[in-house]
């Protein structure tokens, strides 16, 4: 019963983040590759899935995106900053964006 | 004599109107478009319902080497640089939307965006005239606003390693409004 409904939840999520991923790209191409932290085939391939396609990439046992963070150094200097001054979001975004790739 | 493309000079307008929503100078939008001086004025008086303000642009670089503006700076420019290099925009696009999602973040925060567009701008010029260059912090990995030539083999950002004074300002001004909260009537007068 228990993992039902965690597969159910990761389900979800993985539709919820893939529909998501279309409507931003639909909006604005250039600023949603860079919020999901694609490239321009990933974007090209994500933004023609069919609903269809889309529910079948969903249906699995396993998250479809990870954690963009690589560092488990960063993430708990990020969470554990003795001295913030009410920045950390602000620190959070500037690290996403300047170690992305 | 060359003749002006209707579609061309249809961008270029709305590239200034989008420009002076967010908060341009007019010798952003001089140099950025090629519209006339006179027309400019006219576009930001239509849009603003003023007249655009006059005076020199602030040229000093040390400004975004202090504390706030720097870390305000380095985010702008990390999502400028993300645009422009990975994502492909052209400057101008890049720089609107980087200057936008750098607006959407601060508001998150609850924040002051203490980056106004103009100095946002000359910031990426002082860049391209290769005046500040990116320094990766030691402690956190993430990339710094900073003069260029700088030895930053130990470099440790204003986030990881606040100077003792930062944030104080702040902090009093909240501490004032919040006294003259409880003293109820004064509050005004305080709190502006």
């Amino acid at each position: 019963m228990k993992i039902d409904s965690v597969l159910d939840e990761i389900q979800d999520i993985n539709l919820t983040y893939l529909l998501l991923a279309q409507r931003l790209l639909k909006e604005d191409y250039a600023t949603a590759m860079f919020r999901l932290k694609i490239d321009q085939a990933m974007a090209e391939v994500l933004i023609s899935l069919s609903a269809k396609q889309l529910s079948q990439m969903a249906r699995t046992n396993q998250l479809l995106f990870r954690l963009h963070f690589d560092d488990a150094d960063q993430v708990t200097k990020l969470t554990n900053n003795k001295r913030e001054q009410g920045l950390g979001q602000t620190h959070a975004a500037l690290l996403m964006a300047s170690c992305a790739n | 004599m060359s003749e002006k493309s209707l579609v061309g000079e249809m961008h270029q307008v709305q590239l200034a109107i989008e420009l002076i929503e967010l908060g341009a100078r007019l010798q952003v939008l001089e140099s950025e478009t090629e519209l006339s001086r006179g027309r400019l004025i006219r576009l930001y008086k239509e849009v603003r319902g003023m007249s655009p303000p006059k005076g020199m642009l602030p040229f000093s670089t040390d400004w975004f080497i202090t504390w706030l503006p720097n870390i305000h700076s380095s985010l702008f420019y990390s999502f400028y640089r993300q645009l422009t290099g990975e994502q492909g925009c052209s400057r101008m696009e890049g720089f609107v939307k980087s200057y936008r999602l750098y607006l959407e973040q601060i508001a998150l925060d609850g924040a002051e965006p203490v980056l106004g567009l103009t100095r946002a701008w000359t910031l990426v010029r002082f860049f391209e005239s290769e005046m500040f260059e990116l320094s990766e912090c030691t402690s956190c990995h993430g990339h710094f606003v900073n003069h260029a030539h700088t030895p930053s083999q130990r470099f440790v950002c204003g986030i990881c390693q606040p100077p003792s004074r930062a944030g104080k300002t702040r902090k009093r001004q909240s501490a004032v409004s919040e006294e003259g909260r409880r003293s109820g009537g004064r509050r005004q007068a305080v709190g502006a």
